[in-house]
C-alpha cells in the first residue's frame, strides 16, 4: 500500500495532462472512423503491431520481420486507399464539431419534410432516387452529379423529380439539411435476383447500397411505392413512420432511435473512452515509467546571453558528456536537439569565468533524466573586442635564384587595422601576408597577395584592404659573391 | 735634523689626508654630472642609431651580403646596427623574433663617441618563415625594426 501511494506521488499534474490529451485523441479517432473501412483496417495493423511485438518478444526471427514489413506497407497503403475516407472524416464544417461533435449529427436533416414528400411523390406517380451517404466516401461509387446546395423542402424536391425536368432521372445527395448534388447517376446492381417490377431506377438504388454505407430511397415512377436500399436489400415501406425511424437512424438521429439503442450506443461510447484511456495509460507507462536504460551522450554547449561586450576567446571544452537515464523506447527516439546544454552568460566578467555544469543548465525531453554530467564545471574566458593597427610582412616563401639577392621589399599598404579579442591582440604585433613563392622573382617588380590572419578569430576592419602590394627589388649579385 | 725629518714625516699622512678628500670630491662631482647626463629627461646627447641591416655575415664591421631573405643554407644571419652618436657607456638590445615569438634575445654594449656591433644567430630548418630584430635600448625604447624572411 505504501508503495502504491509512493508511486501516485511520483505523477505529476502534467502526466495526467497528457494521459488525458492521448485518451481523448484516440476517442475522436473511434468517433470519426468507425464503422468506416478505413477504421477497420486500422484495427488490422494495430492487431499486426502486437503481433509483431510478440513475435519479437518470443524470438520469432522471420515471423516478426515478416510482420514488421507488412505492417509498415499496410500504413502507407491505408493512408493512399482510403484517403477519401480520411479526408470526409477531418473535413467538418467547424473545429467544435472535430474536437467534440459527431460528424452525423453536423446538422439534421428535415426527415419528416423529406418523408412525406417522397410519399406525396408516390401518390403523383413521380419517380425519385435519394441518397443519404454513411461515413463512407462516395466519390469512386457514383458520378455525373450537378452541384446544389440548395435547402430540402418538399417544393424543391418535387421540382427536381418533375417529369419535364432534366435532372429528374438522376439521383440526389443529401447531406445535413441540404440537396448537394442533383442529376447523380448510380452504378447499377448486377444481382440477377431482383423481381422483374424493380426497373432501373431500384438497381441503381441497390447498386450503391451494395457498394457503400448509404441508404437511398426509390419512390416507382409505375407503381408509386416507397422502397429503401440498404446494404444488400431492397425493403418497400408502406408506412411514413417507419421510414422516418430508418431513415434517422440511418443519419444517427437521436429521436429516430429507440431507448434500448440509444443505451447502446451511449454504452459503446462510454466503453471506447474507458477503452481509450487504459490503453493510452499503459503506453504511458510503458514509455515513462520503465526507467531500465542508461545511455551516455556527447552534447555541444551553447552558450547563451553572452555580453555584447566581450566575446568568446576560449572554452575549457566545447561538449559535455551526459548521462541520461530512461526508458529505453524514449532514449532511442532521442533527436540531437531535444537535448542542450546552456550556459547562461550574461553575469560572466572579462577574464575566465568557472560555470557550474549542472541540471539547470540541462534541457531534456520529458521522461528522461540526468544521472550524471562530465566535466561539473567549464571554464569559459572572456575578453573585450578592441581594434588595433599592425604592420603587414611578407611570408616569402621557396628559394630565391642562385645570383639573386632580394634588397628591398615595400608593401601597400604598410599597416592594417584588425579587429579582436585585447588579449589575442596583446601578442600579435604584424599581420603577416600569404606565402609568396621566391622562386619567381627574376627582375624587380611588384606582386599582390592576401593577408593571413592568425588566429582566425581576428577580423579586418571593413576599411582595411584585403589585397595587398608587395613592391621588391631584386639585384642580380657581385660577380664572385654567388652562393 | 732629525726634528725636521719628523715634521716632515708627519706632513705625509697628513698631505695624503687631504689628497684623498679632495680626489673624493672630485669623484662625487664626477658621479653627479654622469648621473645628470644619464637621466632620461635631459641628455646630453641622444643616442642615435645611425645604421641597421641584415646581412649574411660582418666582416671588419662592415655588413656584407645585406638582404631581405636569407637562405637557411647559409647556417646563419646577422643583425649589424651602428650608433652615433654613443653620448656614454650604455646597453642595448637585438630582439629576434620569429613570427610574433621571441626567439632570443642579444644584449650589446656601445661606447663613445660612436659604436658597431652585431649579433648572429645560427640557422635551423625550422627558423623558416618571416622574421624581425627589434633594436631596442635597455629601457625598451626601440630605435629600428628590421624585417626579414628565412627561406629554402
Amino acid at each position: 500500500m505504501t508503495r502504491f501511494f509512493k508511486f501516485l506521488s511520483t505523477i505529476r499534474w502534467q502526466d495526467l495532462v497528457d494521459i488525458i490529451i492521448n485518451s481523448y485523441i484516440l476517442f475522436r479517432v473511434y468517433v470519426l472512423f468507425h464503422g468506416t473501412n478505413a477504421f477497420r483496417v486500422l484495427v488490422g495493423i494495430a492487431s499486426l503491431w502486437i503481433l509483431q511485438e510478440v513475435a519479437a518478444s518470443m524470438g520469432l526471427i522471420l515471423t516478426s520481420w515478416a510482420v514488421r514489413g507488412i505492417t509498415t506497407a499496410a500504413a502507407i497503403i491505408i493512408i493512399v486507399v482510403f484517403r477519401n475516407e480520411i479526408r470526409s472524416a477531418l473535413q467538418v464544417r467547424n473545429l467544435k464539431t472535430f474536437i467534440w461533435g459527431s460528424l452525423i449529427r453536423e446538422q439534421a436533416a428535415p426527415v419528416d419534410v423529406v418523408v412525406q414528400t417522397v410519399y406525396q411523390m408516390g401518390k403523383k406517380r413521380i419517380g425519385a432516387l435519394l441518397v443519404f451517404p454513411g461515413k463512407e466516401d462516395l466519390g469512386e461509387d457514383i458520378h455525373g452529379g450537378i452541384p446544389w446546395h440548395g435547402a430540402v423542402s418538399a417544393e424543391m424536391l418535387l421540382s427536381i423529380f418533375w417529369p419535364n425536368n432534366p435532372v429528374h432521372d438522376g439521383a440526389i445527395i443529401i447531406r445535413g439539411d441540404q440537396i448537394v448534388e442533383v442529376g447523380v447517376l448510380l452504378p447499377l446492381s448486377q444481382r440477377p435476383d431482383l423481381p422483374s417490377y424493380y426497373g432501373t431506377r431500384h438497381r441503381a438504388a441497390l447498386g450503391l447500397a451494395e457498394r457503400s454505407d448509404a441508404l437511398v430511397v426509390v419512390v416507382s415512377e409505375e407503381r408509386g411505392r416507397v422502397t429503401v436500399a440498404k446494404d444488400n436489400s431492397l425493403t418497400p415501406f408502406s408506412e411514413p413512420g417507419e421510414l422516418s425511424q430508418l431513415i434517422k437512424r440511418h443519419l444517427n438521429l437521436s429521436d429516430g432511435i429507440p431507448a434500448n439503442v440509444q443505451k447502446r450506443e451511449r454504452l459503446r461510447l462510454s466503453l471506447a473512452a474507458v477503452l481509450s484511456f487504459l490503453i493510452i495509460t499503459g503506453i504511458w507507462f510503458g514509455f515513462t515509467r520503465s526507467q531500465d536504460t542508461i545511455i551516455a551522450l556527447n552534447v555541444p554547449i551553447e552558450y547563451v546571453n553572452r555580453p555584447l561586450a566581450y566575446e568568446i576567446l576560449d572554452t575549457s571544452t566545447d561538449e559535455a558528456r551526459l548521462q541520461l537515464y530512461g526508458s529505453s523506447v524514449l532514449l532511442k527516439s532521442l533527436q540531437p536537439g531535444q537535448v542542450l546544454v546552456r550556459v547562461d552568460l550574461s553575469k560572466a566578467v572579462e577574464g575566465r569565468n568557472v560555470f557550474p555544469i549542472t541540471q539547470d543548465n540541462i534541457v531534456l525531453p520529458p521522461g528522461v533524466f540526468l544521472n550524471k554530467v562530465q566535466p561539473s564545471n567549464i571554464d569559459v574566458n572572456l575578453d573585450a573586442p578592441v581594434t588595433k593597427e599592425l604592420p603587414i610582412q611578407v611570408d616569402w616563401a621557396g628559394k630565391l635564384q642562385e645570383n639573386m639577392n632580394l634588397v628591398k621589399v615595400s608593401v601597400t599598404p604598410e599597416t592594417v587595422k584588425v579587429m579582436g579579442g585585447s588579449q589575442i591582440l596583446e601578442h600579435v604585433s604584424t599581420i603577416y601576408t600569404a606565402p609568396v613563392r621566391l622562386d619567381s622573382l627574376a627582375k624587380t617588380g611588384s606582386i599582390t597577395t592576401a593577408l593571413v590572419l592568425t588566429p582566425p578569430s581576428l577580423k579586418l576592419i571593413s576599411s582595411s584592404n584585403e589585397k595587398i602590394t608587395v613592391n621588391y627589388v631584386v639585384e642580380e649579385k657581385p660577380n664572385g659573391d654567388k652562393r | 735634523m732629525v726634528k725636521r725629518r719628523k715634521k716632515f714625516l708627519l706632513l705625509i699622512p697628513a698631505a695624503l689626508a687631504m689628497l684623498m678628500v679632495v680626489s673624493n670630491g672630485f669623484a662625487q662631482v664626477a658621479e653627479q654630472i654622469v648621473a645628470q647626463a644619464a637621466e632620461p629627461g635631459e641628455p646630453l646627447q641622444k643616442l642615435k642609431l645611425s645604421h641597421a641591416a641584415m646581412c649574411e655575415r660582418v666582416d671588419n664591421l662592415t655588413p656584407t651580403r645585406p638582404g631581405m631573405v636569407f637562405s637557411v643554407a647559409n647556417g646563419q644571419v646577422c643583425c649589424f646596427s651602428s650608433f652615433d652618436p654613443v653620448p656614454q657607456p650604455t646597453l642595448i638590445y637585438h630582439r629576434w623574433f620569429h613570427r610574433d615569438e621571441l626567439s632570443t634575445q642579444t644584449r650589446l654594449r656601445v661606447y663613445p663617441p660612436k659604436w658597431s656591433t652585431y649579433s648572429v644567430i645560427q640557422l635551423r630548418e625550422t627558423d623558416k618563415g618571416p622574421w624581425r630584430v627589434e633594436i631596442t635600448d635597455q629601457n625598451g625604447r626601440v630605435f629600428n625594426v628590421l624585417r626579414f624572411s628565412i627561406a629554402d
